[in-house]
């Protein structure tokens, strides 16, 4: 409840300070919130494409929450996410089969090749020691150079060169059902992977000896070494999980919510991913809900931008600004402790948040 | 209980917008409604941003011009990402936001008007540099929809008369954003036009292989510059850049090496970026644009709206036959003789004298 709370007055901070932004140019905040929120829900395909938007970072955000639990800090989400993107694009464009097993491959395509790419830094943190903050960043390089290989070697569209085929309708995470559903929206089955994901990962964490462990080695590596775990093998594991979610982020992203792969990106969600994390407290629930607000922001901007009389960057900055506000809950918990910690005149126990580092 | 905490973030987001309406005070609330008669552009931007100096900021400064001339009311937005799904996003919410004539610059929104299209059928849409289709590439163009293409390969070629007739003698590069139709065009015509001068009017400007690049974007500042210093250093004298942000990196290198005192020049694209290239005083190391006139094409069917005349459903070439194409009225670096010579050049194109192909044939990449 308290990590909640937290989020929530951060969360409040991120829009008063952005609120003040609009003011200083000029604008009314009230109608600026107003068609942010219309832009983002007001009718039911723009709230469509507002849960199609947070799926890639609620993956992100996953990712990034489960390698904290375990101390470790994957900032490679980007890189993982364009694996995972690829490596579903290539099956979705290479094998000609029923259209469940299809879907099925690319998922497992997708969740093994952004999983590869943080093992690989796991392996480096364990084995050598390697600092997985600089071995990820390192990765999201070299996936964007792979694709800007791939893609336009094997995959590459009719005139484009710059990005991949197109997918078939079918060949895409995309459903009839949905979309008629949601009016022409683009949401589509990424958004039920993400809540299974959330579900999967609260139980790894929460109900499993492997997320006690886990945990173990995130709150103080040594004593976990003490009391008998194997905490390189746990590191590798943390990677390899945190990995597979955010290449899931990728299907969604790339076979979901887009329909091919382009080169020379990066996607943004993968760093928005730690935001993500910070504001939900690491929880996976926490997470699944700064995702939605995350969509929210995201999909309301262009509305706002269209209504109110700014510049296009400055709406974006403002997106920023709360968002930047929001990922400071750590400080604001921080701040909590000590006026509580005034008030009762003892110490409070547990570190700050729910991570392991620092 | 899940759901009570979101109700709750809900509710304490909105009560705080509430609550910063009162400190904020509404002064311009209700200016959409004042004009509301204005006829509403609005234009999405490609990937790069709005003062790309080359096709956003084109397209841009047409609108402004039409704003000046025809009193329209003008909003551009920026797409999150560069998917189909970005694109539809923005002309929804321009859509939404009563901005019923919407420009889209470049082939990327191709898919994006397609659906469009068909899901604002009130809505009137302008893409310049390509045509709706479905993914398939077969070109379905409905009745609310003006396809526009410019004839890159005559403007190039143009640039390239005008570079070696100027330079006389010397080693040309080209880079490129990412390969696409258009900016393959530009560097096809610009090595066609090089050829047909050193053939023709007695220059000698070589090109090279190595040195015709696409970057492969059209964003990456910092990589523009660096291959536009690897270019200088194997002796290239004069590159020509289509290549949007990258360009700009491009023209960043040779302003360097201007101020350094080395003799080196830029051939801008799209539009006269003669004031991007100013290093010292008045003098820049811009020799000349390729460009499309992109400001005058949107203009043009802006106007045609305005008049009730929206050519819909046609896709429009603008090439040197209608003036859709060319260099500058203005070119400091150039001499009056070499502005004498690109005119007979481009008369000749006009008449058809000269054929300038659209295709790689020979040429390189």
């Amino acid at each position: 409840m308290r990590h909640t709370i937290v989020s929530i007055i951060a969360i409040i901070l991120g829009l008063v300070a952005g609120g003040i932004l609009m003011v200083l140019i000029g604008s009314n905040p009230l109608e600026g919130y107003t068609y942010l929120f219309q832009g983002a829900l007001r009718n039911i395909e723009r709230i469509g494409n507002t849960l199609a938007t947070a799926t890639p970072l609620i993956f992100a955000g996953l990712s990034v929450a489960f390698a904290f639990r375990t101390g470790l800090f994957n900032i490679g989400g980007s890189g993982q996410m364009l694996i995972g993107g690829l490596c579903a694009t290539a099956v979705a464009l290479s094998f000609d089969v029923s259209r469940p097993i299809l879907i099925l491959m690319m998922v497992l395509a997708g969740l093994l090749g952004g999983a590869l790419w943080a093992f690989i830094p796991g392996l480096l943190k364990a084995k050598f020691n390697v600092h997985e903050v600089v071995s990820t960043i390192m990765m999201n390089w070299i996936a964007y150079w792979t694709v800007y290989y791939v893609v336009p070697g094997y995959f590459k569209g009719e005139f484009l060169e710059t990005e991949s085929r197109k997918l078939e309708e079918a060949q895409t995470l995309r459903s009839p059902f949905l979309t008629e559903m949601f009016q022409g929206s683009y949401i589509n089955m990424g958004i039920f992977f993400a809540i299974i994901a959330v579900i999967i990962i609260a139980f790894i964490i929460n109900k499993t000896t492997m997320g006690f462990e886990l945990k173990a080695v995130g709150f103080n590596r040594y004593a976990a070494e003490y009391a008998g775990m194997r905490v390189n093998r746990n590191i590798i594991l943390s990677m390899f999980i945190s990995g597979a979610l955010a290449g899931l982020g990728g299907v969604a992203l790339y076979t979901g919510n887009a329909s091919s792969i382009q080169i020379g990106i990066l996607p943004s969600q993968g760093y928005d991913g730690i935001a993500v994390a910070l504001l939900g407290a690491n929880t996976p629930v926490g997470v699944f809900f700064a995702a939605i607000l995350f969509g929210i922001l995201y999909s309301g901007t262009g509305f706002m931008n269209a209504m109110i009389e700014i510049p296009p960057e400055l709406a974006n900055t403002i997106i920023a600004i709360i968002i930047y506000f929001a990922a400071t809950s750590v400080l604001i918990e921080r701040l909590l402790n000590r006026f509580r910690k005034r008030r009762s005149g003892q110490e409070m126990n547990g570190p700050v948040g729910k991570k392991g580092v620092s | 209980m899940k759901k009570r905490k979101f109700g709750l973030i809900m509710s304490m987001v909105l009560a705080a917008g509430t609550m910063l309406a009162a400190c904020g005070g509404g002064d311009d609330a209700g200016g959409k409604d004042t004009d509301k008669k204005a006829f509403k552009v609005g234009m999405v931007t490609d990937s790069g941003t709005i003062d790309d100096k080359s096709f956003n900021q084109g397209t841009w400064e047409g609108i402004l011009q039409a704003k000046k001339e025809l009193g329209i009311q003008e909003k551009y937005l920026k797409p999150s990402g560069e998917t189909e799904a970005d694109y539809l996003k923005e002309i929804g919410n321009l859509y939404d936001a009563g901005y019923k004539f919407i420009v889209t610059p470049g082939f990327k929104f191709e898919t994006a008007i397609y659906q469009a299209q068909d899901k604002y059928k009130d809505a009137k849409f302008v893409i310049l540099d390509g045509n709706p289709h479905k993914g398939d590439y077969k070109p379905v163009v409905k009745d609310n929809t003006v396809a526009i293409f410019f004839a890159e390969h005559e403007s190039g070629f143009l640039a390239g008369v005008a570079t070696a007739v100027q330079l006389k003698q010397g080693e040309a590069g080209f880079i490129g954003g990412m390969e696409i139709p258009a900016v393959q065009k530009f560097n096809w015509g610009f090595q066609q036009g090089v050829k047909y001068a050193n053939e023709n009017l007695g220059t000698k400007i070589n090109m090279k292989a190595e040195n015709v690049l696409y970057q492969g974007s059209f964003n990456d500042v910092a990589a523009g510059g660096q291959i536009a210093a690897q270019m200088f250093d194997r002796g290239v004298n004069v590159i020509f850049t289509a290549a949007g942000g990258v360009g700009v990196g491009v023209i960043k290198e040779a302003k360097d090496r201007a101020k350094a005192g080395k003799q080196v020049w830029i051939v801008g694209v799209d539009v006269d970026q003669y004031a991007d290239g100013i290093y010292e005083g008045d003098k820049s190391i811009i020799l000349t644009s390729a460009m499309k006139k992109i400001g005058h094409a949107t203009v043009d069917t802006i106007q045609h709206e305005v008049d009730g005349k929206f050519p819909g459903g046609q896709t429009l070439i603008f090439d040197a036959k209608n003036d859709g194409v060319g260099i500058p009225d203005k070119n400091p670096n150039l001499s009056d003789d070499t502005v004498a010579k690109v005119k007979e050049v481009y008369e000749k194109i006009k008449s058809g004298d000269i054929k300038v192909s659209a295709e790689k044939g020979d040429l390189f990449k």
